[in-house]
């Protein structure tokens, strides 16, 4: 029974591409059957479960998801104030030159916003609303208009301190900790500002690409773009905006803020800045918040499904048998890299970041630590393979969601030439990750060790590796009166 | 964003608690504002003022197990919910409200029911000892547990009134 979470795994993939029904409830549903089945089978002990209002009061006391209504809060005050808009046409404006103006400006909007967003699915759903229609009028067709949108949506997976990378961030260390433990390995465990100094280049690098990508696919048609010229206010605005954003992003980045006050920062700012330019209504200030209930409503509910499906998973001991399968493959850490990366790119093709992270990062990353012990470079090489995947036509995460969305809207999409505008921008993302599977050193310096370890300690073979993981992975010993 | 239909034709007691559920949403909205406030302040009071940061981040803390708690229902209400949208979007209206409701009936209520069951003891301990934040001894965790009661409870009434809603309504 052991491979009873794979199972669940994709039924719940299944399920969420046939069925259309929230994830977070596919999740709990897949884990509720799987446990009914598991405690009448006699292999799961029925009071496990009881430990889930424990696990579930974990994500309601946790210090880093305070960040998640945050970020949601200040993109939606973004979204709904006309600041994103001032930016894309101040951005288009200043872009102008280059003939490519305006997926110039999308794509730097898309790095702007897609860190505050949390998720590919919540970019998407804001990108298709905010930039498709903005640049179809500018004359970008719109495969290439929808392709810029599913790049857009994806760049919060890379660009830090998104939410996407904090969260991850969060796993990895989880994960490092696992694999220090079963190992006793003298190195520092990772933290979220290595991961942000870690993702800083890659980032750069991808962000780089994809706009000279945006600018050869576009520049052609720039001769016909003529936009209007922005007020002296919204150069102001959009200048004042971009100032506060990057300024507290950067601060989080390099260390000196946290990314729960920099974002309760931006929030404040913001807020203060649209009541002093009596920008916020009644009406705007409500669905202001009525957003940023229900987005963080929506994210916080993938937290509940994951940590519910994963406790299931873990009670069928398929968190060890991945780690003895991981342990067993043959061929040195690169081959046992490749595996787990090419598994990860597999599961995002349906699943989004946020449960990527909280179901798969968990159980493969721990085995995968023990055999490639630099764990920053691992979770940089991650957040690229998903960011790809999520990229790659015609069944990519992002790929599939634009074109529903637009679908949804009226705007039928050809599906072999939105396919061929992404294919640029994915080529450019494999490039990167290429790059930085070839040289490590450009997601840091690698493991830092925090003591000289004994010169004559023998090194451990991967045998020994999967059997120290096997203890750390034992589950603690019962309360009493608890399990069986 | 769409909100879910009202059960306009549906029983009273239905359109009274989705009143119920609807105002408790438009209270829990407002709660983002001091949440930031808070988290906002914890910087200055611990960098300039050296005092105080602790009880702003306690208090943030329990604003923030409040507004999660009824958020995940206010997602179901605006149908902000992430779904794979790949293939489910060919299915008939009629089969996708059916789906909706299985979800519903079969999955959210016995899980929201379940988390009560078993959480409540743990609340109720909380809430008797009126328990505090363990390393500051800040007065107000109990109120954390208490929030997980809440979102499960929200849960629960949100599927009833999915199940309760007439076909009609659940085909718009």
């Amino acid at each position: 029974m052991a491979t009873a979470g794979l199972w669940m795994l994709l039924v719940a993939a299944v399920l969420m591409v046939a069925t259309g029904l929230p994830a977070w409830i596919l999740l709990n549903a897949v884990a509720m059957v799987a446990a009914a089945i598991g405690v009448a089978a006699g292999v799961v002990p029925a009071a496990l479960f009881t430990a889930l209002p424990s696990r579930l009061l974990s994500l309601l006391e946790s210090d880093l998801l305070q960040a998640l209504p945050l970020y949601v809060f200040m993109g939606a005050l973004l979204n709904r104030l006309p600041l994103a808009q001032a930016l894309f046409g101040v951005a288009r404006r200043a872009l102008a030159r280059t003939g490519a103006g305006a997926p110039l400006a999308g794509l730097a909007l898309g790095g702007l916003l897609a860190p505050m967003n949390g998720s590919v699915g919540a970019g998407v759903s804001m990108f298709s609303h905010l930039l498709h229609p903005r640049l179809v009028q500018a004359g970008v067709p719109t495969a290439h208009s929808a392709a810029l949108v599913a790049v857009a949506s994806t760049l919060g997976v890379v660009i830090p301190p998104s939410l996407v990378l904090i969260l991850l961030g969060d796993a990895m260390m989880r994960a490092h900790t696992e694999a220090l433990n079963a190992t006793h390995a003298a190195v520092r465990i990772i933290n979220e500002q290595d991961m942000f100094r870690g993702a800083l280049l890659p980032a750069l690098v991808v962000a780089l690409l994809c706009a000279w990508v945006a600018w050869r696919m576009n520049r052609s048609r720039g001769a016909a773009e003529v936009p209007a010229a922005p007020r002296a206010s919204e150069w102001i605005t959009a200048a004042a905006t971009l100032l506060l954003i990057s300024g507290l992003l950067g601060a989080v980045t390099l260390g000196y803020l946290y990314a729960v006050e920099a974002a309760a920062a931006g929030g404040v700012a913001l807020l203060l800045y649209a009541l002093g330019a009596r920008l916020l209504t009644p009406a705007r200030l409500r669905a202001i918040l009525r957003d940023t209930l229900a987005v963080t409503g929506a994210l916080f509910a993938l937290l509940v499904g994951a940590t519910v499906f994963t406790l299931v998973l873990r009670a069928f001991e398929t968190d060890r048998w991945v780690a003895d399968a991981i342990g067993a493959l043959g061929g040195g850490p690169f081959t046992v890299l490749a595996t787990v990366l090419g598994t990860i790119a597999l599961c995002a093709f349906v699943l989004d970041a946020f449960e990527m992270i909280f179901v798969v990062i968990p159980v493969v990353m721990p085995p995968l630590l023990l055999r490639v012990p630099d764990a920053t470079w691992v979770a940089v090489l991650t957040m690229l393979i998903l960011q790809s995947s999520f990229l790659l036509p015609p069944f990519g995460y992002a790929v599939m969601m634009v074109r529903n969305r637009l679908a949804h809207a009226g705007h039928a999409l050809e599906l072999h030439a939105y396919a061929r505008a992404c294919m640029p921008f994915l080529l450019a993302q494999l490039a990167v990750l290429a790059l930085v599977l070839v040289f490590p050193r450009l997601s840091g310096p690698g493991p830092e060790p925090i003591a000289s370890a004994p010169a004559n300690q023998p090194t451990p073979s991967d045998a020994d590796l999967s059997e120290l993981l096997r203890r750390q992975l034992e589950a603690p010993a019962p309360a009493a009166g608890g399990q069986k | 964003m769409s909100e879910s239909p009202r059960p306009d034709s549906s029983p009273a007691s239905a359109v009274w608690l989705d009143r119920l559920v609807d105002a408790i949403d438009a209270a829990a909205m407002w709660l983002v504002l001091p949440l930031s406030l808070l988290l906002f302040l914890q910087w200055p009071l611990r960098d300039l003022v050296h005092a105080y940061s602790r009880e702003a981040n306690d208090a943030a803390q329990i604003l923030f197990a409040l507004y999660v708690s009824v958020a995940i229902t206010a997602a179901t209400r605006a149908r902000t919910h992430l779904a794979a949208d790949v293939l489910a979007h060919r299915l008939p209206a009629a089969w996708r409200a059916h789906l909706e409701r299985a979800g519903a009936m079969l999955v959210l209520l016995p899980w929201s029911v379940y988390v009560i069951w078993t959480g409540t003891p743990m609340a109720w301990r909380a809430l008797v000892a009126l328990e505090a934040f363990g390393e500051t001894l800040n007065p107000g965790y109990y109120l954390i547990k208490l929030a997980l009661i809440l979102l499960a409870t929200l849960v629960a009434l949100q599927a009833l009134l999915v199940g309760l809603r007439p076909a009609a309504a659940r085909l718009n």
